[in-house]
């Protein structure tokens, strides 16, 4: 027979396994969730860069976000970083055209991640307006999730 | 209004004035201390590669922290780190020595920032003796009371 304690022991551990798989569970499902939203954010960024719509581009960051070019040019908030893109969209990137594969995703807190992003580039000019070679590098971004949706905080890109 | 309940609601609000103005410089305060931490970190972190201490710089991330070249070829976890860092100072980087100077500290959460640091590494054999020179940006991490790098990412230019 099995006594009571024991009885009363076992619901116990019964009760925080299974809290704790639900809990897992939902936290997983989640991230999945917070992982494919992440990749949208990306899609949509790479779509606006490639209409070459310099506000939606800078409307894909937060309003103080962060941008720093391939030799480490700040941009800083949107109105910085509309003039920015209006600038490369009008002179060498103008027939540019870009594409853009999430190769990870790490979350760093609740809403925070860390993307590596694998950046390839054809159409674009040197600054004289020759020809350019294709170009291709990583993207680094911290994205963060505000008022449900995800936006760059943070913009790095190395170009190799 | 009577006095008594006017003289509560001042008292109310000035305490809720005072604490709120507590709470804002002890904010201040710990933010200028973790930024103090994380400069000594990057400073840390410059000596031990300066030592080509392999092993160090490994146990300057966290267990699980992720490196990538200026290729984006990743490391992922301390006995990567470590193999990593022992590769590069056996090899082309044996006699090189690296400058790290923050160029900017933006905290993601209490715990949690992102740092861009410029980075110049030189070699005496190396044409004009810099071998490389770009920007680093690292997430960093409070554990246990210490600053540990999370993501590592370094670019050349």
């Amino acid at each position: 027979m099995i006594s009571t304690r024991v009885k009363i022991a076992l619901a116990v551990l019964m009760f925080f396994s299974i809290s704790a798989a639900l809990s897992w569970a939902q936290m997983a499902s989640n991230m999945d969730a917070d992982s494919a939203a992440i990749k949208q954010c990306v899609a949509a960024w790479e779509d606006a860069w490639n209409r070459h719509d310099a506000h939606a581009t800078a409307m894909a960051y937060v309003e103080d976000g962060d941008f720093s070019s391939t030799t480490g040019v700040p941009s800083h908030g949107w109105k910085e970083l509309e003039v920015h893109y209006n600038e490369i969209f009008t002179t060498f990137l103008k027939d540019a055209h870009r594409t853009d594969t999430v190769r990870g995703i790490r979350f760093l807190g609740p809403g925070i991640a860390s993307v590596d992003i694998d950046w390839q580039m054809t159409g674009a000019k040197t600054r004289d307006g020759q020809d350019a070679p294709n170009r291709k590098g990583l993207l680094t971004w911290i994205v963060t999730k505000n008022n449900g949706q995800w936006r760059i905080t943070i913009y790095h890109e190395s170009v190799f | 209004m009577n006095s008594f309940q006017s003289k509560t609601a001042l008292t109310v609000l000035l305490c809720l004035t005072l604490g709120a103005a507590i709470f804002r410089a002890q904010t201040a305060s710990n933010r200028d201390a973790d930024k103090a931490a994380i400069k000594q970190l990057v400073a840390n972190f410059a000596d031990t590669w300066n030592s080509h201490d392999a092993h160090g710089l490994a146990m300057h991330y966290v267990e699980d922290g992720d490196f990538s070249s200026v290729k984006a070829e990743p490391s992922h976890g301390r006995k990567e780190l470590e193999e990593h860092y022992m590769t590069i100072f056996t090899t082309f980087l044996k006699n090189a020595h690296t400058t790290d100077t923050v160029r900017t500290i933006r905290f993601l959460a209490p715990d949690l920032a992102n740092v861009d640091i410029d980075w110049l590494v030189t070699d005496p054999a190396a044409p004009g003796g810099v071998l490389r020179k770009g920007l680093l940006t690292w997430v960093v991490t409070k554990r246990n009371g210490e600053w540990k790098i999370v993501v590592y990412h370094e670019q050349a230019f």
